[in-house]
């Protein structure tokens, strides 16, 4: 399946409240990493996704594109950690029944008990 | 979205259009999908950026102040967060911060790091069942046309599986609510089914298009005609063209297999000249005839 990829003018209509020059300031940061072709940059619906978050982000709180990068770093980590999450309880919900409750007995010692 | 959007963005009717775009700033700063988990603040946006959307443009806010239009039907097509993307394994993102993937969360999983002090023994609590994965196998025709099968259940219950038109190996059905049992209080997950489309002797498939062979007689294929081929909506007749050749492909147009656009893929029918099963002396004798003056190399030039 070819993904779908929309030129730079494309973007820029479709994303509302967002500028020709802002946009070339956030590629140059590196907020965003369009995929480089002989047409010029190509935005994938994941870029698309991206570039909404960052006009929120900027016109809620001010940020400029250095902001927005380390912003977006920590977006990119905390999201990637819930998907590793999300991976690893599919994996233990495989398991058969002792071995899911042994890890839960597991977790709770170590995330709730020698908390507590 | 709420009937009202000047309510979903908690503004007056009077508000200025500065207004509007600071009340949904400010609910986009609080509740973005994207930065708040909370169900409800996806909710409460949803409604302020479907409101903003319609108000923002002060002509088609007067419009449907006048109530020429309803807030309905201004909804922009579905929204992808960025968390949808931001989540897969292969994020480009997250691999361009210099982050060892996986193995940062996973390694410790699996090294010495993770030594289980046994705690107390279990107690009681409330776990969603967990999803149960099962391979299902159906043949060419069930994933062409679609239809459904029965499979049986782990615990022996049987179950009606609807296999939707154009079904494609690897693809995964999700039955609700007929994976494992909960534990106490907790529902039971789901069954995923991932699908083999078990290979067919008549029936090759290449993406959306199919090919199948089709025996003609020698007479056929002097002389053409129409001959009667299978397709996946039944038989049709087919026009053999005069001196057809074995492995001449004749393509049927949209007799393929549904693809995911809804559109329906090709038929290429490949010819297959078929010998008599004897071959009596009136042919042989005819064949020798011709062969006098009619004699061709197949293998040389052409």
């Amino acid at each position: 399946m070819t993904q779908r990829h929309y030129t730079l003018a494309e973007t820029l209509s479709l994303i509302d409240d967002l500028g020709a020059e802002q946009l070339e300031r956030y590629i140059r940061a590196g907020v965003v990493a369009p995929v480089q072709s002989a047409q010029g940059p190509l935005f994938r619906d994941l870029d698309l996704a991206r570039l909404s978050l960052v006009v929120d982000l900027a016109e809620g709180y001010h940020l400029d594109e250095e902001a927005l990068a380390m912003v977006l770093s920590l977006v990119d980590q905390l999201h990637g950690l819930r998907g590793d999450m999300r991976a690893m309880l599919d994996a233990v919900a495989r398991e058969p029944v002792e071995t899911r409750l042994r890890l839960k007995a597991a977790i709770r010692e170590v995330r709730v008990i020698r908390q507590g | 979205m709420a009937d009202d959007p000047y309510k979903a963005l908690g503004l007056a009717r009077t508000a200025t259009q500065d207004e509007i775009k600071k009340a949904y700033r400010k609910i986009a700063k609080t509740d973005h999908p994207d930065l708040n988990p909370d169900p409800a603040a996806h909710e409460r946006f949803k409604a302020a950026s479907s409101a903003y959307d319609l108000l923002k443009d002060p002509e088609q806010r007067a419009r449907f102040d006048k109530g020429e239009i309803d807030a309905q039907g201004q909804e922009r097509p579905q929204r992808h967060y960025y968390r949808e993307y931001a989540e897969q394994g292969d994020n480009p993102y997250r691999q361009s911060h210099g982050f060892e993937d996986f193995s940062d969360v996973f390694s410790d999983l699996f090294g010495q790091r993770a030594q289980a002090r046994r705690g107390g023994g279990a107690r009681s609590f409330d776990m969603r069942g967990p999803d149960q994965r099962f391979t299902l196998e159906i043949d060419f025709m069930t994933a062409a046309r679609g239809g459904s099968t029965r499979i049986t259940m782990p615990d022996g219950s049987v179950l009606e599986v609807k296999i939707p038109e154009g079904a494609h190996d690897g693809q995964v059905i999700r039955l609700r609510g007929k994976g494992g049992m909960g534990m106490g209080e907790g529902e039971p997950g789901d069954a995923l089914l991932t699908l083999i489309v078990a290979d067919d002797p008549d029936w090759r498939r290449d993406g959306d298009d199919v090919e199948t062979t089709l025996p003609i007689t020698i007479d056929e294929a002097v002389l053409g005609g129409k001959v009667e081929a299978q397709t996946i909506d039944g038989p049709v007749m087919l026009t053999v063209p005069r001196g057809a050749n074995s492995g001449q492909k004749l393509r049927l147009k949209g007799r393929g297999i549904k693809g995911s656009g809804g559109k329906r893929g090709d038929q290429h029918v490949v010819l297959k000249i078929v010998m008599p099963p004897h071959v009596d002396d009136e042919l042989a004798e005819f064949m020798r005839g011709w062969r006098e003056n009619h004699a061709y190399d197949p293998r040389r030039g052409k």
